[in-house]
């Protein structure tokens, strides 16, 4: 008689170190374990409410300007240095990993409103409302742990120009950079006078930027309300776009060149707000007082924050819309979710999700394609946002903001990052960030686990939950209201007139007026 | 060709005109074609063929009749001139028309008023065939015959329709201005081309005639240029398309890494210089010989030397002759001894005496034995070498006989062999034997090996472990219980079944009863004293033993047996060894009065086992007495008795002693048998008490089938059930299920004393709307009870309530990307985790959908071409890492 038996080497079930774990043999029948399912959905709540439990996405404030901030660039080739530029000219290098600054460069007399750097970290372009252009050279990191206090540099050059800036861009790769102002200018680095400069219509240009995966294609936002494509191959503007409220910003998608989100969109009589003030800057010259300026601006500032309380619920469109650059008469995705103007945007460079920051005083995470945010980040002090940028790793995000601070936050709220002193750096401790290989499998299972069970409702409920400002909370419910309204009556006005005479246009082609060849 | 030329340079002159005024003209005609006036232009500018006025006349005199046929002719041949001013429209007036103006082509007041210039115009026009319908029954080529016969013309010139001829009556006399007839149809008309051959040669001729030239072929005129917006315009959009193609070729690309389940972006680490020049230069010294190599490697002369040329360092490299000298001798040396050795042991292994190679290996194994004796370390190696040899027979089994020469020599027959040859087989089976006992010993090491260990441990030294002697004491006891329970049984036959010899037995089995339990007593209380850390334990073994059911002590059989084999013991140490048992005696003695210490108690453990156990035991004791010198004999005796075979053991020690009587043998296989035979019950028991179970059931069952006869099935089930009316149960339950579901409507009551006082309430009864209410609200729970799935199915409950555990497990609707319910349920079907799959797996299943590191700097896009052949590859790649850089590190599935 063949018996037969089961025979194992011993090197299936030895282990090579004593660290090593033992290993375990199992039967993989899924009939010998029914409750697998429920397992992992009990699973998977835990995994939901654990996140809410470690969601600390708050870093550090970095303290340093004595005005908003107005601009942010990141340094391409650096991870952890970070220029902002605020509304007094002042313009600072941040250290983000010891959250301090390395140099500063003065020079702007007034608001800095454009910041960009080259794609090799080495020259910094900064524009404002003093109508110059001024090219620095940003220090190495060695000479800036040098002496890393009251550290000035010089500006490399200055261009004064015609009009006032409100934005700039630096080329992906090349040695062009674009401003937006009264028009759109190309300059070189080495040249003192824009190289070529575009004009459609008389309205100001209000942002600029560049398409990063093809680079000689940008786009501007308008104060005619437009979105303007320019392709500089064929020295010309290619398309522009109008729609029913101003844009704020652009931002191409890093990953996918076709396309980039613009943010609608803040009151039309704010920009002229704006405008007013810097005419008011430009005919007073580059001799208006500074402390004059300040008071001015915070006054102003005050003054606008009041009305807007009062004024943003009206009527105003405070979405993102995602384009696709060859199909602009209707948008690709509406993002929705703010209560108020949405003032900056930054792609995260995997081109998954963005950030956006919000006059209504918060940072919001979208994901590409969703309707809808999937974080929010708010906290007490932080005022109206006016910049924000993800890292160039995609895992952190910096917002600046009206209180003159700028914030370091995670991109996922409940992230691990490693030790906690590791936190405090990031170039540094690329090491202790990463997580052992068995936490970050456990880690990747849970996360599994979540997006699987993630349409249920108990999943649902808690991963979607969040505390939010009360005003926030009251406008948030207040436009639902609103919509909600207008919808109504919408369908009431189409069902009690003729068939057709009515026409429902989807969200996404509403807010445009028109494509213009 | 004449024509052709003609038409060329009439071409040529007309260009200019036709160009300017073409369209205008045409628009002009058609104004002014139905007025009077014009009609008269026209008939003005038919002209008919150039023949001198003295040939008309002639043909005139010559057929009169003829004469409108002829002008029909004429017309023919003008009715490309004629075409020129008819438009469709005018088609049909025009023949009539004609009709009465073909006399009056020759009207030479007309003619006066003839204009060169207008005629010209329409030189090419396509020509209408408006007269066609009057000469259709006309024989064309007899006319043109005729013509020909009169005029002494060739026939071309009054040909058919395809000949464009302008016929130009003379209004002026001839000039150079008015040119004639002759001249514009033959050969000598004048072209641009004869104007230009005066001028050849002269300065800017070649510029005129570039000019003329570029004039004939220009024919399509030059727009006017575009409005500044609208040419703006179609610049933008012609940037627009190309830029939209141009981006276009992203699409791929993007669709690819859209679909990817996973995007990578934590691939290119920047590294930074990873050279050994690189790694060296960071190196600082930290060691004293660091430092100090440093030191010189870094001399100032040793850099300077460095930093001018080699030829410094070449002096600093350089060795003193003495020093080479020395080396070389030190080498030579060594390499002589080297040789010697070698030719030494050649010589050696050349010498075939057997004796003295046996003599060398035998010096060789003395100076080892010395050397093992002398120094530790040697010894350790020593036994090193001999397990690895016993390690190595394990694995080859060289000497079971299976090599080539012993399977010759088997062939042969051993017996067959010489003396040398059957020793060097023992020998190898011998020496196979130790080789492989010691795996035995090590395998069987469970009980035996550990008591002797315990034994030596005893004996050599004073800190023996607790252990070993509580094992050993123990196993001493359970063997004295054995003996107790052993012998229980009763001799029925034979010497020892005489009621003498049972009474003897008896008497002695009580007395080596008493003294096992003393010797119980004895070790429970040494036991105590030895385990204060493990009291428990060997309480809780004490308390197995007592409470284990079958020990029986006392019975009178047992008394017998016991002397008996004390009688044996006595024997036997009085036979083999007194000294130990008198050792044992003294240790005894000590040990009643000893408490103290465990060591003592250790020693007499071994004594008091020998005298307890008497002569069964006597291979225990051997190896206790032995234990002094622990042998692999001994374990292996100690093996066996460890195992349940002992009995067998101390009989065949017995048989050998042969001392004591047959009796004594014969009884000890009765005892022997009587021992086993409880056991084999018991095993019986144990193991057969399912079958017993079942042998009682085919009793049961079939004891009833012979006396009685089966009852039927339902009156089986009738006495089986006889309590209880389940059918009636269920009905109350599903009336109890109804109810909870669907309650019953209350019934109408009046509040107590509502309308009492007047007794009008009691009269009426209750008001009608609440009887009303009551009969809705009841015919509604019965809709509702008849719409339930289980109206109809009467042994059936099927509970409408919703359960609101499940709820939380369920979508109130389809989630968004999922477009059917089966796919989003299968989607969530298998589950992912570790526990429920290999773990091959589980790194695809569980892997995020962007793997990025943080402080890795990410990219944007860069262009890859991506084929659709390629794209068709990638999405069959699944999880799996791969690619390196940039571009195809995000696009990997």
């Amino acid at each position: 008689m063949k018996v037969k038996v089961i025979s194992r080497s011993t090197d299936e079930f030895t282990r090579e170190r004593s660290q090593d774990l033992q290993r375990v043999f199992r039967n993989f029948d899924p009939t010998l374990r029914t409750q697998e399912k429920a397992v992992e959905y009990v699973r998977a709540l835990n995994a939901a409410k654990l996140d809410k439990i470690f969601a600390r996405p708050f870093i550090g404030a970095m303290d340093g300007h004595i005005d908003a901030v107005s601009a942010m660039a990141k340094n391409p080739a650096n991870l952890k240095w970070l220029f902002s530029g605020s509304m007094d000219g002042d313009i600072r290098l941040w250290d983000l990993a010891t959250r301090q600054t390395v140099c500063q460069f003065p020079g702007h007399q007034g608001a800095v409103r454009g910041l960009t750097a080259s794609a090799d970290g080495r020259v910094l372009v900064s524009c404002g409302t003093d109508s110059t252009v001024r090219l620095w050279n940003v220090p190495l990191p060695s000479h800036a742990q040098d002496d890393s206090s009251d550290n000035e540099a010089k500006p490399l050059a200055t261009y004064v120009w015609k009009s006032a800036f409100w934005g700039v861009d630096h080329q992906e790769n090349g040695e062009l950079f674009a401003t937006a102002g009264a028009q759109v200018d190309i300059w070189n680095h080495n040249r003192s006078q824009p190289i070529n400069t575009f004009e459609w219509g008389k309205d100001t240009a209000i942002s600029v930027r560049f398409n990063p995966g093809e680079p000689n294609v940008l786009a501007t936002s308008g104060s005619d309300r437009s979105i303007t494509i320019y392709d500089l191959r064929l020295s010309s503007p290619a398309r522009k776009i109008i729609m029913q409220t101003k844009t704020n910003s652009i931002a191409w998608n890093p990953m996918e060149p076709m396309n980039f989100t613009a943010l609608n969109v803040q009151e039309k009589r704010k920009s002229v707000f704006y405008t007013w003030v810097g005419a008011l800057l430009f005919t007073y010259g580059l001799r208006l007082d500074f402390v004059l300026y300040n008071l001015l601006h915070v006054s102003s500032h005050a003054a606008l924050g009041c009305w807007l309380l009062t004024c943003y619920l009206a009527n105003e469109d405070c979405n993102c819309y995602s384009y696709d650059v060859r199909k602009m008469n209707e948008a690709r995705c509406v993002h929705r979710d703010h209560v108020s103007a949405v003032m900056d945007i930054d792609y995260s460079p995997t081109g998954r999700e963005f950030v956006t920051g919000s006059y209504d005083r918060t940072v919001r995470i979208f994901q590409y394609n969703g309707g809808h945010s999937r974080e929010i980040y708010h906290t007490k002090r932080m005022q109206r946002v006016f910049c924000v940028k993800f890292s160039n790793d995609g895992s952190y995000i910096i917002s600046g903001s009206d209180d003159t601070n700028l914030r370091l936050w995670k991109a996922k709220a409940s992230e691990q990052l490693g030790v906690p002193e590791a936190v405090s750096s990031i170039a540094e401790s690329f090491a202790c960030l990463q997580l052992l290989p068995r936490e970050r499998k456990n880690h990747e299972y849970l996360e599994a686990v979540k997006n699987r069970y993630k349409h249920l409702p108990e999943v649902k409920r808690i991963v979607r939950h969040r505390h939010l400002p009360k005003p926030i909370y009251k406008a948030a419910s207040l436009r639902r209201i609103m919509t909600d309204a207008q919808r109504k009556k919408d369908e009431r006005r189409r069902a009690h007139s003729a068939p057709g005479s009515i026409i429902n246009k989807p969200l996404r082609k509403r807010r445009i007026i028109k494509e213009v060849e | 060709m004449a024509e052709k030329g003609k038409g060329k340079s009439r071409g040529e002159i007309t260009q200019r005109r036709r160009r300017d005024g073409g369209e205008v003209r045409g628009k002009k005609r058609k104004n002014l074609s139905s007025s009077g006036k014009r009609k008269e232009e026209e008939k003005k500018r038919r002209s008919g063929p150039s023949l001198p006025n003295a040939l008309k006349r002639e043909l005139e005199r010559l057929n009169p009749t003829v004469d409108g046929e002829v002008s029909d002719g004429d017309d023919e041949e003008i009715d490309s001139d004629a075409a020129v001013g008819n438009d469709v429209y005018e088609y049909e007036e025009g023949v009539a028309e004609e009709e009465t103006m073909k006399n009056k082509r020759y009207d030479p007041v007309e003619n006066y008023e003839f204009e060169l210039p207008e005629d010209f115009e329409d030189w090419k026009v396509p020509s209408d065939d408006d007269d066609d319908d009057d000469d259709e029954n006309e024989d064309p080529g007899r006319h043109g015959r005729m013509l020909e016969e009169i005029t002494g013309l060739p026939a071309d010139a009054f040909g058919g329709k395809k000949k464009k001829d302008l016929i130009i009556s003379e209004a002026y006399p001839e000039s150079e201005y008015n040119p004639t007839g002759d001249i514009l149809d033959g050969s000598g008309r004048i072209s641009i081309q004869d104007l230009l051959e005066p001028l050849h040669g002269k300065s800017g001729f070649s510029k005129l005639r570039k000019d003329l030239h570029r004039m004939g072929k220009q024919t399509v005129p030059t727009l006017a240029p575009v409005a500044r917006t609208d040419q703006e315009r179609i610049e933008r959009k012609a940037a627009y398309e190309q830029s939209k193609k141009d981006i276009t070729k992203w699409e791929p690309l993007v669709k690819r890494n859209r679909e990817a389940p996973t995007l990578f972006f934590d691939e290119d680490k920047e590294l930074g210089y990873s050279t050994i020049g690189a790694i060296a230069s960071e190196f600082t010294p930290r060691t004293d010989f660091e430092k100090k190599m440093a030191s010189l490697v870094n001399q100032s002369e040793v850099v300077e030397a460095h930093k001018r040329d080699g030829a410094r360092l070449l002096e600093l490299n350089e060795v003193s002759i003495e020093d080479v000298k020395e080396r070389q001798e030190r080498l030579a040396k060594m390499r002589d001894l080297l040789f010697r050795h070698e030719m030494k042991a050649k010589r050696v292994k050349k010498i075939k005496s057997k004796t003295y190679h046996r003599l060398l290996k035998k010096d060789k194994s003395k100076a080892a034995e010395a050397s093992i004796r002398m120094d530790p370390e040697a010894a350790k190696e020593h036994a090193m070498k001999i397990e690895f040899k016993r390690a190595e027979e394990r694995m080859t089994l060289k000497h079971k006989n299976s090599s080539k020469w012993a399977k010759r020599i088997l062939k042969r027959g051993l017996d067959a062999q010489d003396d040398a040859t059957k020793a060097a087989f023992s020998e190898q089976l011998s020496q196979h034997a130790a080789l492989t006992r010691k795996i035995n010993s090590i395998k069987e090491s469970s009980g035996s090996d550990d008591s002797s260990e315990g034994d030596d441990s005893d004996d050599m030294s004073a800190g023996s472990d607790q252990e070993a002697a509580e094992k050993l004491i123990k196993k001493a006891k359970e063997k004295t219980l054995q003996v107790l329970e052993g012998d229980d049984e009763l001799p029925t036959s034979g010497v020892l079944a005489l009621p003498f010899m049972v009474r003897g037995l008896k008497k002695r089995k009580d007395a080596a009863d008493e003294e096992a339990k003393l010797a119980l007593e004895e070790y429970e209380s040494s036991l105590k004293q030895l385990g204060d850390t493990n009291k428990s334990r060997s309480s809780d073994k004490e308390a197995k033993g007592a409470s284990s059911g079958r020990r029986v002590f006392g019975a009178p059989e047992k008394v017998v047996n016991g002397t008996t084999k004390k009688e044996k013991v006595n024997n036997y140490y009085g036979d083999s060894d007194s000294e130990s048992d008198a050792e044992a005696n003294a240790d005894d003695n000590t040990l009643n009065d000893q408490t103290g210490k465990s060591l003592k108690e250790m020693d007499i453990d071994p004594s008091l086992l020998r005298e307890e156990f008497g002569f069964s035991h006597d291979s225990v004791f051997k190896s206790f007495g032995d234990a002094g010198d622990p042998e692999p004999k001994t374990a292996y005796e100690v093996a066996y008795l460890s195992s349940d075979t002992w009995k067998k053991v101390r009989k065949s020690s017995d048989a050998v002693k042969g001392s004591e009587a047959d009796l004594n043998v014969r009884k000890l296989g009765i005892v022997a048998q009587a021992e086993k035979d409880p056991e084999s019950e018991d095993d019986d028991e144990d193991s057969g008490s399912d079958s017993e179970e079942e042998m009682v059931d085919g009793i049961l069952s079939s004891g009833p089938k012979s006396t009685y006869e089966l009852p039927s099935q339902a009156e089986l089930i009738q006495r089986a059930f006889a309590g209880d009316d389940v059918e009636e149960d269920f009905i109350k339950q599903k009336e109890a299920v109804l109810d909870e579901e669907n309650p019953e409507p209350e019934k109408p009551v009046l509040l107590p004393g509502w309308g009492q006082w007047t007794g009008l309430q009691k009269k009426r009864g209750l008001p009608s709307w609440m009887l009303k209410e009551h009969e809705a609200a009841k015919q509604k729970r019965d809709e509702s009870l008849k719409k339930r799935k289980d109206a109809h199915l009467n042994n059936v409950i099927i509970s409408e309530k919703l359960g609101k555990k499940a709820e939380k497990l369920h979508t109130k609707t389809l989630p968004y990307p999922y477009t059917s319910k089966e796919v989003f349920e299968q989607s969530i079907r298998m589950p992912i985790g570790p526990e429920f799959n290999p773990v091959t797996a589980i790194g695809a299943l569980n892997r995020p959908e962007v793997v990025k590191k943080a402080g890795v700097i990410i990219k944007p896009i860069e262009y890859e071409d991506v084929s659709v052949h390629e794209r068709g590859e990638g999405h069959k790649r699944s999880a799996p890492k791969q690619g390196k850089a940039n571009g195809k590190k995000r696009s990997r599935k």
